[in-house]
């Protein structure tokens, strides 16, 4: 008998890839709650969305506007939305250069461990940068991915009869004006983008698909991609 | 992690097991005490590791009493509500 730590396709969680390219963070979060809807009755698969949104701040259940450190005619001027979102954590941003990642998972049939959802999103950004040579880890108490003290990825996640939204914003080459506007996760921390530390800077979408190939490895899913115009009802702001 | 007494029809609603986590914190009581719940309906939210984690209704019946406030840490397996 062969003994593998594969699982074969057949042992696999089948899953979709959406990837929505460009969208608005609030038309994606209407997204977001329909196909968790439809993944707590069972009617889809773990779904992963792929995205890059327009500038913007979100502040998650701990997050307080004190954290937006400028004037508000400042988010005026530079075209930044403020959204009051569910998720765990504090302020952050989206933005151009920002690869997100929202998985609307079923954690029913991934061991039901919040902890260990958490540890594969941070583990599949760690392995995903170690393709480019570049080396992340985590720091206790503070979730997210980071690069020495520099926070390379952030994470908020919003649970609800186990199953999963929101999820991780990895820096590729962002704006760090608009980041310098905030207190990222309520911290004064410096972030940091794949583009300063890697030889070159690979497209969003080669990043997109690299970082689904490393949490399917870690999430045991057979992934498909699906059409994005399938699921939207609208992708207006 | 729920449990019900039988004879009295009275649930005691208890943090459920997330996994290793830790400083779990109740961030929101989406009901107040008195009011009529529905099976399965948001009850209340905790935060912990980033996530918000949305606790609902084990029964229908009445939130009879909360027994951690917003703010207040708690572990695994302690009593936050009794629905009757």
């Amino acid at each position: 008998m062969t003994i593998s730590w594969r699982k074969s396709d057949e042992e696999k969680i089948a899953a979709v890839h959406l990837p929505l390219g460009h969208a608005g963070y609030s038309a994606t979060c209407r997204l977001q709650e329909r196909l968790h809807t439809l993944r707590c009755r069972g009617e889809i698969c773990d779904t992963v969305l792929s995205v890059e949104h327009e500038p913007s701040f979100t502040i998650g259940r701990s997050g307080s506007t004190a954290d937006i450190i400028v004037p508000q005619d400042l988010l005026q001027h530079a075209g930044i939305t403020v959204h009051k979102v569910d998720r765990g954590g504090e302020i952050t941003y989206h933005g151009p250069g920002q690869l997100v990642i929202y998985p609307i998972v079923d954690l029913r049939d991934h061991g039901r461990d919040l902890k260990r959802y958490i540890s594969n999103l941070e583990q599949g950004v760690i392995n995903l940068l170690d393709r480019f040579a570049i080396s992340a880890d985590r720091r206790p108490g503070f979730p997210g991915v980071w690069v020495d003290s520099r926070k390379i990825a952030a994470i908020g996640v919003y649970i609800k009869h186990w199953v999963t939204r929101h999820g991780l914003a990895l820096n590729i080459n962002v704006d760090k004006t608009h980041f310098a506007m905030i207190n990222p996760c309520g911290l004064d921390v410096e972030t940091v983008s794949l583009e300063d530390l890697a030889d070159r800077c690979p497209s969003m979408g080669e990043i997109a698909a690299a970082l689904l190939a490393e949490l399917g490895s870690l999430f045991h899913w057979r992934i498909s991609t699906g059409n994005p115009a399938e699921h939207w009802d609208d992708k207006a702001v | 992690m729920n449990r019900t007494d039988e004879r009295t029809a009275q649930c005691e609603v208890r943090l459920p097991d997330l996994g290793e986590v830790n400083k779990v914190t109740i961030v929101a009581w989406l009901k107040k005490e008195g009011e009529m719940l529905a099976a399965g309906e948001d009850l209340l939210e905790v935060e912990t590791e980033k996530t918000t984690f949305v606790i609902d209704a084990p029964k229908a019946g009445k939130l009879l009493r909360i027994a951690k406030q917003e703010g207040e840490r708690v572990r695994l397996d302690d009593l936050l509500a009794e629905i009757g």
